[in-house]
């Protein structure tokens, strides 16, 4: 068997490009030194930008590699998300990082090769492809996370979470062994073919997709494969865990659409159940254990575990509705945490960080602009409208309901109803308590701009949310045939 | 055939109980040992299956390399493996039914059927017969043909756990003395020599 | 555009002083209302008068843009003209705009004058939508608008305790008649499956007897829905049972009084009722219903008005008895009569307010007459004004009310059945009542010896310009507006200025009727005002005490008509206390002791408690993290396997 003919490289552009700038910037900092940190991350951020042009503009509905790389609306959709998260996370923490001193070239590196990994997890269109973009972010996320080495709970937070990671990959695997054992193919699109026709699946089949979604339930941080989300946000340094809150969550909930909505999508009522339970779970885990956590990064771990199970709300409904709303449900969530790390990254007191709900009192008397927005994005959190987040709320439960998983929808209204509990309870702090300390102001344009660009889309989603939902709609269509 | 099978079994067996060992083996080099004599046997299924490359790089690689690295780590670090296993039997009940009950339910699964053979057929690559081409030579023309974007994507899998493992583990302390091997070239007799003349009988 | 301007200077107005009234200032606030309602009213006054003289029906649909499009529910903002829109227009324009000048001079002193213009220029607006809506739902709209700043404007002086009360009261006894009107909407959007006037008046020929079952009863459906949007009509024109908030409306400040309480919004149940009359003509039964209302509430108010003491309440009390009379006209088909006593009434009933305010402005803000009289030298205009508007009030001849109060009399005695006779008699014996309050003000207040205290009587003085010649001008209308009116409004050939706005079925007109009716039933309403002008003069000029011995000789008939037909009082026993009683019982029995004690307290306790033992489970530890995971896909293969 000959292979003479050039793969068609063109649609893998945006992932080559990336691979390529991240080791050209490698050997740029690697003769630098750390100085050139800076440098290099407004590089990563404009090659990421450009990677975003190429991504939109490139060709789609291609599939190439010999049937495991896959573009389409709905890969598109979602490395866009991925990529305006990562430059909203490297922008944030370009003077965090300086401050911090932990100003290393790697850092920005990493997260591009985790970028990149999440780029390539939401193109597969194979088992393999999705492991091996899967161990990409992964990796690089790992070593992010332990990224403060000096301090014992970075380095906790990075083996933590590798080690966890370590066992929902050996579950992933496990998994994909089961399906190609029984199946005899790792490919997306031979696996559904197997399914089309109403026959029975093999039970071998279903603990294969028990496994895999276990470990796609890792990745998005969905109950009862949660645990480890407190403890990494937490004891990351604070831009790590904007980034850990933001890219990775969209990049793994896409995979995870793609997953069941294309190998699997004639076994929909077998993996709902799962799914079904495991965003019931999330919604009120999430909701029930924020409610006394007083560090701000472990609230916002709950929080992210509450917001997937209400994606996952969207996602347990098999439909393609279902799989709009949790798209539109995923760019909200994206813009909102983009604010509220931008505040919690300026909780800053006297050169040192400060990550306690409490040191949020009287901001609204001592630094009015970030306390409003920041007050808006709690409010657009907990799904009050007209703010972004009660939209994206609405369609997950629209999807849901149309789908008739009412008791799900029932038990999404109360967790939210609880989980608006604690978002207000912030509000509550930052207007009605005792001022304790000043912030030192955001210093850089870069995080006002953001914190701005955060607030305006919470604000004004309600005026024009018609592009939004029509590229989600096409983005969606393109996965379900 | 009879052969065959014996041998699988034998090969299998001992992963099993090696693998058992080297989570129980109290002595944590005994526990590595374990996990090389794991490895061999591992390496012995792919001698069974046709695969002697995969074979020969699972003796190499792993026993070679990581399972010797494993054990410089483990010999060097002074840890106290005792006290880490401190709630060991506290845990071991519920720990082992839920074990045996994953180990029932994945038994069970052995029972149900395989999915249509024929989509099985068609979709899997003929793997070529190993008198044609040999297996070296076959993973040859595929890894960057076919799996050119898998092997890709391994190498960057790899060098990001390079980059990982120097950015959590190098440091740079002043005061070392480093060999440089340009300067000690470079050097001149005039730097380091210097000839006094000493007149006998005066001292320094 | 001509339209659109009307309606909206106003609006724009409103808008401007209420954002910008810090930084504009009062003056500027006050100045620009006044002028963009006043250019409104002459735009108003021009579209009339053209409409007069061209002799061209007008009617015109203008489109703003669209509100609601959702399945069969779907209209517009949309400014509809024709020539019930445009005589509503002026009368709207013309007194808002009078008034708003005249409360330069009344509102001086008060420090939140910007407030106050702003509230008047929004009524303004929310009435111009409410007359030019083309459609119900803009109609409630407007209905609730007008509500929302007569509301607002009632209860202006909030630190009065019982402007407050008024205000309050006001609104809650409106919202019983707008749930009428509310779910007579939503029936007509049932059954008609549209909510704009064309769609609905064309079909309503088809509806005519059909019925619908509605807890085992047979109900007509027209029926019910005009019965339903009369219940609103009922409670914005203060007809009787829903009647009570209008008087205590008084507490408001007085060209608020002229403008909401007697000239525009209480009138806007007849426009409504007016305006559905392609609907309310397929349905007798609620004509005969209005008429019998109208008729009772004319009498009722009016015999109220003989002795009440507030010089406000009896004017108050006035207005609801003239809404009666426009009520039984428009009960007895007689659309443009009701339409054309609305007119008249506007202008001489705002200008009894107004000269009563400037009396009140003069004495110091006393309302008593008992602590009035002999002021007739002192404030010579005002004392002329409310001579004019009283006049016209009591429909003595060449005034205004001559023409269209004594219409409707005739209109009930052409009429053949009992209720119309009914109506007539009842009508007739408010129009003496009538005439016998209004001169009891005046005497009271403006004759004989007077009751001022000294320290106020040195204060007293004529109005100031900026007051009287708003009332002046009120004066002309009231002096003329019936006279001009009389042959285009209701005169031979009314069909053809009103044109399609009106509706009436063939034989049911009553005006060619009430045309040919003898000289002497002609005469007679005149005739029965003037004895009771007599005898107004006999009982407060000739023989003082009269009045006092005829109060003591029938005691409980006196109380019984001091006190509003005791409906106040039954109010609160039958409703008011009970309610408050079930309310005090909910709040503490069904939502302190049940519902806050299992709801949110124990609720949060549970959820609370939860919370902390799911915090516990978050043990940091390594090996509870990866059991944790491995029970959860244990859990889940099981599940496959058992289920």
């Amino acid at each position: 068997m000959q292979y003479n003919d050039v793969p068609n490289f063109l649609p893998a552009l945006p992932e080559i490009f990336m691979s390529v700038i991240c080791m050209v910037l490698l050997i740029f900092g690697v003769f630098k030194g750390n100085k050139s940190t800076y440098l290099i991350s407004w590089l990563v951020i404009l090659s990421l930008f450009l990677t975003s042009l190429f991504c939109i503009l490139g060709p789609k509905d291609e599939i190439i590699f010999s049937n495991i790389f896959i573009v389409d609306d709905f890969s598109i959709f979602s490395k866009v998300l991925i990529i305006i998260g990562a430059i909203a996370a490297l922008a944030m923490s370009l003077s965090y990082i300086r401050n911090e001193g932990m100003e290393k070239f790697e850092y920005p590196i990493l997260i591009m090769l985790s970028t990149l990994g999440m780029m390539m997890m939401v193109s597969a269109n194979d088992l393999i492809s999705l492991y091996v973009g899967l161990e990409l972010q992964s990796l690089a996320l790992y070593v992010l996370a332990a990224f403060k080495r000096d301090t014992l709970k970075s380095s906790e937070a990075g083996l933590k979470y590798f080690v966890l990671g370590a066992l929902s990959s050996g579950m992933l695997l496990y998994g994909a062994s089961l399906i190609y054992g029984f199946s005899g193919t790792t490919n997306f699109e031979t696996i559904q073919a197997m399914f089309d026709s109403n026959n029975e699946p093999s039970l071998g089949i279903i603990v294969g997709i028990v496994f895999i979604i276990s470990a796609m339930a890792f990745k998005v941080s969905a109950v009862p494969f949660h645990m480890w989300t407190p403890d990494v946000y937490e004891g990351s340094t604070t831009s790590v865990t904007a980034f850990l809150s933001m890219a990775p969550k969209v990049a793994a909930m896409a995979l995870f659409i793609r997953l069941v909505y294309v190998p699997f999508y004639g076994l929909v009522p077998e993996w709902q159940q799962v799914v079904i339970l495991i965003s019931a779970a999330s919604m009120v885990i999430g909701s029930l254990a924020a409610i006394r956590q007083t560090n701000i990064k472990r609230l916002m771990a709950y929080s992210s575990i509450g917001h997937m199970g209400f994606a996952l709300l969207g996602l347990s409904a098999g439909t393609q509705q279902g799989v709009e709303s949790v798209l539109i449900y995923m760019f909200i969530y994206l813009f909102m945490n983009i604010g509220v790390f931008v505040v919690i990254l300026s909780m800053r007191v006297n050169g040192v960080m400060v990550e306690n709900i409490n040191d949020l009192s009287g901001l609204g008397k001592n630094n009015p602009f970030l306390a409003i927005i920041f007050g808006i994005l709690m409010f657009s959190l907990a799904g009050i409208p007209p703010l972004a987040g009660f939209f994206g709320k609405f369609y997950v439960f629209l999807a849901a309901v149309d789908s008739g998983l009412y008791i799900l929808c029932v038990i999404g209204v109360i967790s939210s109803v609880i989980g608006a509990f604690y978002y207000l309870r912030i509000v509550k702090i930052m207007y009605f308590d005792d001022p304790v300390d000043i912030f030192e102001k955001p210093n850089s344009a870069s995080m006002i701009s953001l914190l701005s660009i955060s607030g305006i889309f919470t604000i004004f989603f309600i005026v024009a949310p018609t592009p939004l939902i029509s590229w989600a709609h096409h983005a969606a269509s393109s996965i379900i045939q | 055939m009879i052969i065959q099978s014996i041998a699988f079994y034998i090969f299998a067996g001992i992963i099993i109980a090696s693998a058992i060992m080297v989570i129980s083996a109290k002595n944590p080099v005994h526990s590595v040992l374990f996990l090389i004599l794991a490895f061999f046997n591992g390496a012995g299924l792919f001698v069974l299956v046709g695969a002697e490359f995969l074979a020969m790089i699972m003796v190499i690689v792993y026993v070679g390399a990581v399972a010797v690295l494993f054990m410089f780590v483990v010999m060097m670090l002074d840890i106290n493996f005792v006290e880490l296993r401190q709630g060991f039997l506290q845990y071991l009940p519920i720990g082992l039914l839920i074990g045996l009950i994953l180990l029932v339910e994945l038994i069970l699964i052995l029972s149900s059927q395989f999915e249509d053979p024929q989509i099985l057929a068609v979709s899997s690559l003929p793997i070529p017969p190993i008198e044609e081409v040999e297996n070296t030579k076959a993973l040859g023309n595929v890894l960057y043909t076919k799996y050119i974007y898998l092997f890709q994507s391994g190498g960057l899998i790899l060098l990001t756990a390079m980059i990982g493992a120097i950015v959590l583990t190098l440091r740079s302390r002043p005061g070392i003395k480093k060999q440089v091997i340009a300067k000690q070239v470079s050097r001149k007799r005039e730097d380091s020599v210097e000839i006094k003349k000493v007149t006998p009988g005066a001292g320094v | 555009m001509l339209y659109i301007s009307i309606v909206f200077l106003p609006g724009l107005a409103a808008l401007t002083a209420g954002v910008f009234s810090r930084i504009l200032g009062h003056g500027f606030v006050m100045f620009i209302t006044s002028l963009s309602v006043s250019i409104s009213s002459i735009l108003s006054f021009y579209v009339f008068l053209k409409l007069i003289f061209s002799h061209k029906i007008i009617n015109e649909n203008i489109t703003i843009l669209e509100w609601i499009n959702s399945g069969d529910l779907s209209f517009s903002w949309s400014i509809m003209v024709d020539t019930l829109t445009i005589v509503m227009f002026v009368v709207v324009t013309s007194v808002s705009a009078l008034v708003h000048w005249y409360s330069f001079g009344y509102m001086k002193k008060d420090p939140h004058k910007a407030r106050f213009f702003t509230y008047l220029s929004l009524f303004t607006f929310a009435m111009l939508m409410l007359v030019s809506s083309d459609n119900f739902v803009q109609l409630f709209f407007g209905w609730e608008g007008v509500g929302l700043c007569s509301y607002l404007l009632i209860g202006f002086w909030f630190k009065k305790p019982s402007a407050n009360a008024a205000a309050i009261k006001a609104f809650i006894v409106n919202r019983v008649g707008d749930f009428g009107f509310a779910l007579g909407i939503m029936a007509i959007f049932l059954f008609f499956n549209s909510v704009t006037y064309e769609n609905v008046f064309n079909q309503a020929v088809n509806f005519e007897g059909k019925k619908f079952l509605f807890l085992s009863m047979n109900l007509d459906i027209l029926t019910v829905i005009t019965m339903l949007l009369f219940i609103g009509a009922m409670g914005k024109s203060a007809q009787f049972l829903l009647h009570t908030w209008l008087p205590d409306a008084m507490e408001g400040p007085t060209p608020v009084s002229a403008l909401i309480h007697a000239a525009t919004m209480v009138t806007a149940g007849v426009f409504m009722v007016v305006r559905c009359s392609p609907l309310f003509e397929y349905a007798p039964f609620t004509l005969n219903f209005i008429t019998l209302t109208g008729a009772i509430t004319a009498f009722f108010a009016a015999s109220v008005a003989i002795v009440q003491n507030d010089i406000k309440r009896v004017i108050a009390y006035s207005t609801c008895s003239q809404l009666g009379y426009m009520f039984i006209a428009v009960g007895l088909s007689a659309y443009s009569a009701a339409i054309f006593h609305l007119f008249t009434h506007a202008f001489f009933k705002a200008l009894l307010f107004l000269a009563s305010g400037s009396v009140i402005h003069a004495v110091s803000d006393e309302q008593d007459m008992r602590k009035m009289g002999g002021l007739y030298t002192l404030l010579p205009i005002t004392y002329l004004m409310v001579w004019i508007g009283s006049l016209a009030l009591a429909g003595i001849p060449i005034f205004s009310g001559f023409f269209s109060k004594d219409l409707i009399i005739e209109i009930a005695y052409a009429g053949s059945s009992s209720i119309s006779n009914f109506a007539f008699w009842m009508a007739l014996f408010a129009a003496f009542l009538t005439a016998f309050y209004s001169w009891r003000l005046i005497f009271m207040t403006f004759h004989g010896k007077t009751r001022i205290e000294k320290s106020v009587m040195s204060h007293v003085h004529e109005a100031p310009f900026s007051m009287s010649i708003p009332m002046i001008l009120l004066a002309m209308g009231a002096i003329f507006s019936g006279i001009l009116c009389v042959g285009v409004m209701t005169g031979h050939h009314n069909s053809e200025f009103w044109g399609n706005s009106l509706f009436v079925l063939a034989g049911r007109d009553l005006i060619e009727a009430a045309h040919d009716l003898h000289f002497s039933l002609k005469i007679l309403p005149v005739i029965i005002s003037i004895l009771g002008i007599l005898l107004a003069w006999y009982f407060y000029i000739y023989k003082i005490n009269i009045p006092k011995i005829i109060a003591n000789a029938n005691q409980p008939l006196y109380l019984f008509l001091l006190n509003k037909w005791y409906f106040d009082e039954m109010y609160n026993y039958l409703i008011v206390n009970p309610s408050r009683w079930l309310g005090y019982f909910l709040w503490k029995k069904g939502d302190e002791t049940v519902i806050d004690g299992i709801g949110p307290d124990g609720f949060s306790a549970m959820i609370n408690g939860i919370s902390k033992k799911i915090a516990l489970l978050q043990s940091g530890l390594l090996y509870h993290y990866a059991f944790v995971m491995l029970a959860g896909v244990v859990l889940f293969v099981s599940w496959f396997l058992l289920v």
